[in-house]
Formats: structure tokens, C-alpha cells, sequence
């Protein structure tokens, strides 16, 4: 009995709230919008990416929560992840996949290795910058980066398609 | 074990380095290779372990070291052998221990030995590779870098330059 009451007396305070949190209300539901549509990943971790980004995946912060799965195969997938240093011979298979994804695709780099070689700055065989070589939508720096800056990530991600 | 050792001396006059509970260290001459290994094979050391190479600048040689491993003698034997920095040439030993087909493969791209005989030395990691070979202490890597992937021109790169 106490129960329902309470349950009532946050309904009213509910049905008399403040402009302040209608709005909370409608931007949590914008939210909820953009993430009706999920992002299939496929993954091409070359180094230490992806022992990096393993958490994310996990349950620890779940990326499946914002709709983020991890695919298989690149013909199904709609953003491809890449983490960590390319070589010169797996740049080749990282074209690949990319010619192989579905039209509309995005490419986001993970770490410092893709934007500028990274601590790799002076090796013979790793390429230097990623966007010299496939067209990326979106940089995460960080050595390697947190979880949460990946999420802000793509958070700016499904910004930018929504836009 | 003594045995052994002491017919490998008299019979390829190889020189002994440092004996040790499990390992024995030998130095031998680069043309008695494929003999000793023939002799070590049907002596116990069936299993090739690994090949390692080193180029001493100084002495404009570049050392081979095979590792061999025995099971029943429970025993690890590393023949040194060396060869020339200008005509680093040796006979592939890939037809006595198969396993040392790759293990050659690696040490011709790291560091341009040529094996004689060896089935296969195609590029392995290094692919579309034009420079000399990377592991020689002579090789200026970050020379060839900033050939190959930097601008002296570009603003953000010019700090590769000093």
C-alpha cells in the first residue's frame, strides 16, 4: 500500500514538473532515436588495438548497449574499426575489406599509430597516416584510448550520420 | 656425450667454445656445415631449433648460430659458424632439418643471406621491399624513412628532419 503512494506521489510530481526536465525528457528520447539504428562493426586490429579495446567489447562497458556489434564478415558491416599500426603488407588487406563493405561506410582509426606512425614514427614497414591510404571519417587519439573516449567517439559518429 | 664431442673435433676439427650442464657452444667452419649436421642427425639431434643470425661490423663477418636440440641426450648445441659480409653465401641445410626452411627465409630478408638450396626465399613480412636488407647495422633506417614516407616541405613534419 505505502508502495502505490509513493508510486502516485511521483507521478504527480511527475505530471507538475518544470520545463527543466520536459526537456531532459525529450533530449533522452532524441537519444533513444539515434540509437534505434545500430552500428555493425568489423574489426581489423593490426597491434595492440585490440587487446586495448577489448574492454568495450565487454560487459564491463558493453558497446552493445549503443548498438554496436561486432561482425564477421565486412560485407555486412557498416563501420570499420581499425586499431593500432598498419604495415605496408596489411594495409593491402585492410583496402580489401574496405572494398568489400556495403555502400554507405565509415572508417574510424583508433590510437595514435594511425594518425601520425605513433611511436612507430621512424620504422621502415609501418605506414605513417591512415587517411593517406583510405578515407577516415573519424581519429580517436590515445595511447591507447579509453573506453569513454571511444564511446565519445561514437557518440560524434551517429551525430554526423544523423546530420 | 663425451664421445660425441670429441669425434666431432677429430672429425671436422670444429673448436670448442664453452661447455655447460645442457649446452654446448661449437665453432665450425661455414663448408663443414652439411657435413656435421648429417652427422649430428643420425647422432641424436633430430630437432632444429631455431637459426640466428648477428653481423659484426667490425670484423666484416656475419656470424650464423644453429641451435640443434637433442631429446634422448637432453642436450642444446649451438654451432657458430661465419661468413663473409661482401658474399654472405652458405649451402642451405633445409634438405636434413625441413624446419629450417622458414627460419632461412627470415634470416635471407632480415638480413640478405643467401642460402643455397633452400626451396623458397620469398618475401615474408617485408612485402614490396626495395631497400637493403634492414637488420645489416649498416642500413640508416630513419635515413630511408624520411626518403620514403616523409616531405621536407610539409610544416608538421619538419621536426623528423633534425
Amino acid at each position: 500500500m505505502e508502495n502505490i503512494l509513493l508510486q502516485t506521489k511521483n507521478l504527480l510530481k511527475l505530471k507538475d514538473s518544470s520545463s527543466k526536465t520536459l526537456e531532459k525528457t525529450n533530449n533522452h528520447r532524441k537519444k533513444l532515436k539515434k540509437l534505434v539504428k545500430s552500428i555493425w562493426v568489423f574489426n581489423w586490429f593490426n597491434s595492440c588495438g585490440f587487446t586495448e579495446v577489448l574492454p568495450v567489447v565487454g560487459s564491463r562497458w558493453d558497446m552493445e548497449r549503443f548498438g554496436l556489434i561486432p561482425v564477421s564478415s565486412p560485407r555486412q558491416a557498416d563501420c570499420l574499426i581499425i586499431a593500432g599500426y598498419q604495415t605496408i603488407k596489411s594495409i593491402k588487406v585492410a583496402k580489401l575489406i574496405y572494398e568489400q563493405m556495403p555502400a554507405p561506410k565509415v572508417v574510424v582509426s583508433l590510437g595514435s599509430c594511425p594518425v601520425s606512425g605513433g611511436m612507430y614514427w621512424d620504422s621502415y614497414n609501418t605506414i605513417k597516416k591512415l587517411s593517406d591510404y583510405l578515407p577516415v571519417d573519424l581519429n580517436i587519439p590515445g595511447c591507447p584510448p579509453r573506453p569513454e573516449a571511444i564511446f565519445d567517439g561514437i557518440h560524434r559518429l551517429i551525430q554526423k550520420v544523423n546530420s | 656425450m663425451e664421445g660425441l664431442i670429441s669425434k666431432i673435433k677429430s672429425k671436422f676439427g670444429a673448436e670448442i667454445l664453452k661447455k655447460e650442464k645442457n649446452q654446448i657452444w661449437m665453432k665450425i667452419n661455414n663448408k663443414d656445415l652439411i657435413n656435421i649436421c648429417n652427422f649430428l642427425k643420425e647422432n641424436g639431434f633430430d630437432f632444429f631449433s631455431c637459426l640466428s643470425a648477428i653481423d659484426i661490423l667490425e670484423n666484416n663477418i656475419i656470424e650464423l648460430v644453429y641451435h640443434l636440440w637433442s631429446q634422448e641426450k637432453k642436450t642444446i648445441l649451438n654451432i657458430k659458424t661465419e661468413i663473409s659480409r661482401e658474399k654472405p653465401e652458405i649451402n642451405s641445410i633445409s634438405k636434413i632439418y625441413t624446419a629450417s626452411q622458414i627460419h632461412e627465409r627470415e634470416i635471407h630478408e632480415l638480413f640478405g643471406v643467401n642460402f643455397l638450396g633452400n626451396s623458397d626465399l620469398s618475401e615474408l613480412f617485408l612485402e614490396d621491399w626495395s631497400g637493403p636488407a634492414p637488420f645489416l647495422k649498416d642500413f640508416d633506417w630513419r635515413e630511408y624513412v624520411r626518403e620514403k614516407f616523409y616531405n621536407k616541405e610539409n610544416e608538421n613534419e619538419k621536426g623528423y628532419y633534425n
